[in-house]
């Protein structure tokens, strides 16, 4: 691990591009390369909205705030230069893309990677996959299939791990990649990305979640806890046990308590809030 | 299996000077042919100038103004295979010819006129015919004139069909007898190479019982600068139990107006599938109606059509179920980029002793810009009542969540959108699996995609 972050979130504020609503209402945070973070939150609180508008999804609107990532500023790139700069976002709902089959998909991700008049190599590629299918103990066959077309909900998320493990980010974003999965597809999913950090330490991961079972299996070094579009605590992984234990109760009642010691400027957007939260 | 024709024997004739299109021509085409077709080329120039020009007013010509389209007056007939003043070839029609895929023979037209035609020794020992029109007038009078323009294709279909009927200067003539199965298809080159021109041809082929043959046709030539009219009638015979593929991939020049007439015959038993692939020209029409004859028969229509620009494609399709235990199935898919529009117009008709018809039709759509535009108008007219149909047609933009998730695996919006329609469109594609087709439609699509 080293010391230098490899994302640097700092006062992040966004809303959804056709209207005045305000999602994120402030978020800091600061991940290294290695460390696994967990966000954890009530619905609606921000957490998978924070994860697109990291990715770049053209519905979130940023409207103040800065996130550099590599030392890089981010929110200047396009969707797919912050792909290439290393990012990699597991999709909480995967798109179907008909008629595309996810070996098709993966070369063209991976061509997409390299300098122009470079080619990927059709047999490695095809070595590259099926060892990365087995992994995740994915049929060979999955390879053909159209990407998510007709997937159940935890062929999707396992697409997304494979993805993953094809591509090699060094930051990924999991969205609630551990809902929809039986407790044996949890396992080989949170195995798949276990070998995957074993294989790059340096590779740092974002992990979205309700529950605190997907953590029994990926060990985060912090645990943050997101209400109303910002992070309210962030301790080690006791604050998921307890959080598990306890529920968010707690935490949307101290949004109330807050709400009263903002600084007037700030009330409007505070008050919108209340009404999403 | 032959070689593909890289050298063609026929030497290619001087150039004639070309004649306007009116009764003058009729008469200067039909010097020294056989009474019977001369007699059917006047009589088609009658129907010709009988029937009004297609009106917009009329339901099948709604969305494609052929005065508008077409002048006939500014055209000029080429009867022969005049080519390049020097005799050379151009670049896109050689490397057409040098394509070498596994074929049972093929056809070379240019402007109109076979100048090449190889077939399988062996296959020609069965009794296989493949030949110009031009010669089989001689040839096989009797198999023309019993077929040609009478039953199939008549100049009574349209103004444009009775014109290609009185005019049309060669072709090609498949026939494949009884028992005869070709395991490779027949590979026709048609280059179109005079601006201004107007280019008439037929196709006819035949299959007799039991027998089986697949048939690809390639029109091309380069851009113009000035409305060049092609046209085509094409006419396809199953017989009894006999299986056809027809495939026409049209990658015409700009300024073309390209119009095809097609009527596919299928009786008892046969299986008859065609698929259109539209890429080229300015303006298409296709005309393609699918007879099914005799009980047991069944047609799939598939149709790929992918626009930009200005271009502009209209299909009109037909299925008639005539006999009882028919089957037919037809899907059109296109995209359109720019202000690219399409019209799909397709009828299921089936008839009152035609019980037990399956009959499907489906024709989508992906739009690819705010201005382009696509029209579809599905029919069925049903006179039995034991019959399953269905039809279906869709509109729809590119999926703004599918591109972003694409975006986020790293491809640029082009290779995103690049993937995305190839899948909308390769379903078409895998329905008719022909050696070379699936691969060469690919790669003229990522062309097209490349200048978006």
């Amino acid at each position: 691990m080293s010391d230098t972050s490899i994302l640097t979130i700092t006062d992040l504020r966004a809303k959804v591009a056709d209207e005045d609503l305000e999602i994120l209402t402030g978020v800091n945070l600061e991940i290294r390369p290695g460390e696994v973070h967990t966000i954890m939150g009530p619905n609606g609180s921000g957490k998978s909205t924070l994860a697109k508008v990291l990715a770049g999804h053209p519905e979130y609107e940023v409207t103040s705030g800065d996130v550099v990532f590599k030392g890089q500023p981010l929110l200047d790139l396009e969707p797919n230069e912050r792909a290439l700069a290393g990012m990699f976002l597991a999709f909480q709902y995967p798109t179907e893309i008909p008629g595309v089959s996810i070996a098709n998909f993966l070369r063209t991700a991976l061509q997409a990677r390299l300098e122009d008049g470079e080619e990927v190599d059709l047999f490695d590629f095809q070595d590259e996959l099926l060892d990365r299918m087995k992994l995740l103990d994915m049929d060979p066959s999955f390879a053909e299939r159209p990407v998510n077309d007709g997937f159940s909900g935890g062929e999707k998320k396992r697409n997304e791990i494979l993805q993953m493990a094809v591509l090699r980010p060094s930051l990924a974003l999991m969205d609630e990649t551990d809902s929809g999965l039986d407790i044996d597809a949890l396992q080989i999913v949170a195995n798949g990305v276990n070998t995957l950090r074993e294989e790059n330490p340096e590779m740092a991961i974002l992990l979205i979640t309700h529950y605190q079972r997907m953590l029994n299996y990926i060990q985060p070094d912090a645990v943050h806890v997101m209400v109303g579009g910002r992070i309210v605590l962030s301790g080690g992984p006791e604050v998921a046990i307890a959080l598990e234990e306890q529920g968010y109760a707690d935490w949307k009642e101290q949004e109330g308590d807050e709400e009263g010691k903002k600084e007037e400027g700030k009330e409007e957007k505070e008050q919108e809030e209340a009404l999403t939260a | 299996m032959s070689n593909s024709p890289q050298a063609a024997e026929a030497p290619i004739a001087e150039e004639e000077t070309p004649s306007s299109l009116d009764e003058s021509a009729v008469e200067r085409i039909s010097e020294g042919a056989p009474s019977w077709l001369s007699e059917r080329r006047r009589h088609a120039w009658s129907v010709f100038e009988d029937t009004p020009f297609p009106s917009t007013r009329s339901e099948e010509w709604r969305y494609t103004d052929v005065s508008r389209v077409v002048n006939l007056a500014d055209l000029r007939l080429v009867t022969d295979g005049g080519l390049a003043e020097n005799g050379s070839r151009p670049a896109g029609l050689v490397a057409a010819m040098e394509e070498d895929l596994a074929a049972s023979g093929h056809a070379v037209l240019v402007d109109g006129s076979v100048v090449h035609v190889d077939l399988d020794p062996a296959l020609e020992e069965q009794g296989v015919i493949l030949t110009s029109l031009r010669s089989a007038v001689h040839e096989h009078g009797d198999l023309l004139e019993e077929l040609l323009a009478t039953e199939v294709v008549p100049p009574e279909d349209g103004k444009l069909q009775a014109l290609n009927a009185a005019l049309w200067t060669d072709g090609v003539l498949l026939y494949v007898p009884r028992n005869v199965k070709l395991d490779l298809p027949v590979r026709v080159t048609r280059w179109v190479s005079h601006a201004g021109s107007a280019v008439f041809a037929r196709t006819l082929i035949v299959a007799e019982p039991e027998s089986q043959l697949s048939y690809v046709e390639e029109l091309l030539s380069d851009d113009f600068d000035q409305r060049t009219f092609v046209s085509s009638a094409v006419e396809v015979i199953a017989r009894d139990g006999a299986q056809i593929q027809f495939v026409s991939i049209q990658q015409l020049g700009r300024d073309v107006f390209c119009q095809s007439a097609q009527r596919t015959l299928a009786h008892r038993d046969a299986k008859l599938d065609t698929l259109n692939v539209s890429l080229g020209a300015s303006v298409t029409r296709l005309d393609l109606n699918s007879r099914l004859l005799g009980p047991g028969a069944h047609s799939e229509l598939l149709g790929l059509y992918f626009g930009d620009e200005d271009q502009h494609f209209d299909h009109n399709t037909s299925q008639d179920h005539v006999a009882p235990d028919t089957g037919s199935d037809l899907l059109y898919k296109g995209a359109l980029d720019d202000r690219a529009q399409s019209a799909f117009r397709g009828m299921i008709r089936v008839h009152r002793d035609a019980q037990r018809t399956d009959a499907y039709q489906t024709n989508r759509n992906l739009l690819l810009s705010d201005e382009c535009r696509a029209n579809s108008l599905p029919n069925l007219e049903i006179q039995a009542d034991d019959v399953r149909c269905s039809h279906g047609a869709t509109v729809g933009q590119l999926d703004s969540e599918a591109l972003f998730y694409l975006l986020s695996r790293g491809l640029s919006q082009d290779q995103a959108e690049r993937l995305i329609v190839l899948g909308f469109l390769g379903d078409v594609l895998a329905r008719l699996p022909l050696g070379g087709v699936v691969e060469k439609v690919t790669r003229a699509i990522e062309r097209k995609l490349e200048h978006v």
